[in-house]
């Protein structure tokens, strides 16, 4: 099978205009074939007798593929290699180079696969011009930088503007760098789908105001609503697996252990996820506790490096700044994160058998970014709605006496 | 800047230490009075006498010995093996005793020497004193181990090596002797444990020592112009401490690793940097990483057969054509 254009990969037999046992003149017709990109007619590459088809109509094959044996007139051996040539409007130099040339480009270099992961590009999309048509680490970086910053995270870089007059540049500290580079990522490469639910806090707020001052002062820290969030969600999850797994690319490593990461911001300056590790069982003062712990050694930098590993599904705290919704970006290959928002008092309109009436009570907003790859829309409302439902019915007073 | 041989830069070495230092002494073979069998130390007997400049019969394990108890009792010597295959005759001594001491000591005793040799191949002198030891050292815990290529580094590293507080085996290229190079004047001391980067190429980058580091610069020379390949050439200098800083960020710049090695193909140095570059720099890499070296085999005196067997600029040339896309 010829190489018809750089980018196409195969091509279907359409027609052989001669059966075997016929002769051949060179460059008269030998079959058509279509592509992606063209409908063609391919010439014989010498004169003899087709000595077998080896590909039969409508049968698609990748490019190298031996179609064809013209045995040439006269001739005592069958020449196999030489089965057929391009065709004059793509020509290649030959049948062997093109079959090289498909393995040389499907066989990347570490450098190669990982510059095309950064820049989300396909191998298919660019042309190689290594040995055989390998693409090579410059044959990646030429096409990005051609390419131009509209479609990429990173050569966008370089579109931004030179500082006018009076502006100051602000140097990126690592942790940003890091930040930038992984956002981009998962917003180039994850498709999110973003879903909210409203929850009654009045069970939470009934236990933190029954339990809350003795708690501030037997713990020293004050009670937030983030441990009983946590505590509902490690529940949750292990009833909803898939949320709880990581994507990769053909399967869903499902995981055993509940590890919640907890975003936390460092005052501005960046944001550390630190894992609570199996929080699936874990009794809600502890929670509390490990929450709180992990919260303050990021702020006090002193967090361990297995503090921040094996992270299998993230919440984002924004509710402290009165936030209603937050559309959070998922860190791959963990398949979800919760955003949790401020839990404010509103009128809440009570459907009840005597008619509806209106109440006061503290709600906030649970919204789960997912990766659509992994899970649909009805799993992920479901998961939703089972911690909205922990979060209203559970008797969070008693468990907070641990 | 004056210009020196290779040969003379030991010579100026070594001087430069004795005078500087009262307690560096110089040993070995033929070494004070014929001024050595390569004329690497002319003229050291008669500036230092014969109580620093000795000659010693033809003993490697009496010149070792030598040195071992000068260095326990306080001295800084300098001792001399002709050949470095001769090594093993007294390699008990280097990697057992020497190499240990300050370990089996618990750091009570250290041993400040130096062992220079006349290392490698290219002037015929057949199997048993040609070869390329060095990676011998490198796979010695408690040696340190440098071969410069040049005039200025035979100097600059001689003297590191001389002050260090631990032994290194210092290995001097044979065939590179009668080379002439710019050195320093004055005081000249180099560092050890830094690699050199001599050329800057975009393509593949080589890494090389001693002998090799000129054929891999003729190479590099050559491919550059009639073949449009572009390389960076580093010089390693120093196998133990290794520069791993220079060779990996010179790695990642061209995504291909070349290593030019004189040593047999076997544990060569250059396997392990190529071990360290698969470890380290893996996802820069932009293809397989290319070892040249000489052959698993006796080296032979043919002047003809030698030099098939050992790298030459035209093989560096080659390979790399043939391997670098």
């Amino acid at each position: 099978m010829p190489q018809l254009g750089e980018t196409v990969a195969e091509g279907t037999v359409t027609k052989w205009h001669k059966k075997v046992g016929d002769a051949i003149k060179a460059d008269e017709a030998l079959f058509d074939v279509e592509t992606d990109k063209v409908s063609t007619e391919v010439p014989a590459p010498v004169a003899g007798v087709v000595a077998e088809i080896l590909v039969q109509e409508g049968a698609t094959a990748k490019v190298g593929t031996r179609l064809a044996v013209i045995r040439e007139a006269g001739g005592q051996a069958a020449r196999p290699a030489v089965s057929v040539a391009a065709p004059a409007t793509a020509p290649t130099p030959s049948v062997a180079a093109a079959t090289a040339g498909a393995d040389a480009r499907s066989r990347l270099s570490p450098v190669v696969s990982r510059l095309l992961a950064e820049h989300g590009l396909d191998a298919r999309a660019i042309a190689g011009t290594g040995r055989d048509g390998r693409i090579t680490r410059e044959d990646v970086l030429a096409h990005v930088a051609q390419r131009g910053g509209a479609q990429s995270s990173a050569p966008a870089q370089s579109a931004v503007p030179a500082a006018a007059s009076g502006a100051e540049t602000a140097p990126l500290n690592t942790i940003r760098k890091r930040t930038a580079e992984h956002m981009a990522k998962s917003w180039a490469t994850v498709p999110h789908v973003l879903q909210a639910v409203e929850a009654d806090f009045s069970r939470v707020d009934a236990a933190r105001r029954a339990g809350g001052e003795q708690w501030k002062q037997r713990e020293g820290f004050a009670l937030t609503y983030l441990p009983f969030i946590a505590s509902a969600a490690a529940a949750a999850l292990v009833k909803f697996p898939r949320l709880n797994s990581s994507f990769a690319g053909d399967h869903l490593v499902l995981h055993r252990r509940v590890n919640l990461g907890i975003a936390v911001d460092l005052n501005f300056e960046g944001l550390m996820v630190p894992v609570l590790k199996d929080a699936a069982g874990m009794a809600l003062p502890r929670v509390a506790r490990a929450v709180h712990d992990l919260a303050s050694r990021a702020r006090a930098g002193k967090l361990r490096p297995d503090d921040m590993t094996e992270c299998t599904y993230t919440i984002s705290n924004n509710g402290a700044f009165g936030t209603l919704l937050t559309a959070a970006i998922i860190t791959p290959p963990q398949v979800a994160v919760l955003s949790t928002d401020a839990v404010r008092k509103r009128a809440v309109v009570i459907e009840g058998g005597q008619g509806d009436t209106v109440a006061v009570r503290p709600v906030g907003m649970l919204a789960q970014s997912f990766d659509h790859r992994a899970v649909d829309g009805a799993y992920s409302a479901a998961f939703l709605n089972e911690v909205k439902t922990m979060l209203e019915t559970r008797d969070w007073q008693r468990e907070l006496q641990g | 800047m004056a210009e020196l041989t290779y040969r003379e830069a030991v010579a100026a070495g070594i001087a430069q230490e004795m005078e500087r230092d009262d307690c560096v002494v110089f040993l070995g073979e033929d070494v004070a009075a014929a001024g050595g069998v390569f004329k690497t130390t002319v003229g050291l007997l008669e500036k230092f006498g014969p109580k620093r400049v000795r000659d010693c019969p033809i003993s490697e394990q009496a010149i070792i010995g030598a040195a071992m108890g000068a260095a326990m009792t306080g001295l800084r010597p300098i001792a001399e093996i002709m050949f470095s295959d001769f090594l093993a005759v007294c390699w008990d001594m280097v990697a057992n005793e020497i190499a240990k001491t300050r370990y089996m000591t618990n750091g009570q005793i250290a041993l400040p020497l130096v062992i220079r040799t006349a290392n490698g191949g290219g002037s015929r002198f057949g199997a048993q004193h040609s070869q390329a030891v060095e990676n011998w050292a490198m796979a010695v815990p408690g040696l340190k181990v440098v071969a410069p290529a040049f005039p200025a580094d035979v100097k600059g590293l001689l003297a590191a090596a001389v002050r260090d507080p631990d032994p290194v085996l210092f290995f001097e290229q044979k065939s590179l002797y009668a080379m002439k190079g710019e050195v320093p004047d004055g005081e000249h001391v180099d560092k050890l444990g830094t690699a050199k980067v001599l050329r800057q190429g975009k393509d593949c980058t080589i890494v090389a020592l001693a002998l090799m580091v000129h054929r891999a610069l003729g190479a590099a020379e050559i491919l550059e112009k009639e073949h449009g390949i572009s390389c960076t050439v580093v010089d390693v200098r120093s196998l133990v401490p290794l520069d791993t800083k220079t060779i990996l960020g010179e790695v990642v710049k061209t995504g291909r690793l070349v290593t030019v090695e004189e040593n047999p193909r076997l544990c060569g140095w250059g396997a392990e940097i190529a071990s360290i570059v698969a470890d380290e720099c893996f996802w820069d890499l932009d293809g397989p990483i290319v070892r040249i070296t000489t052959p698993h085999v006796p080296l032979p005196s043919a002047d003809l057969l030698e030099d098939n067997t050992i790298p030459s600029v035209d093989r560096i040339v080659r390979e790399i054509r043939e391997k670098i896309d």
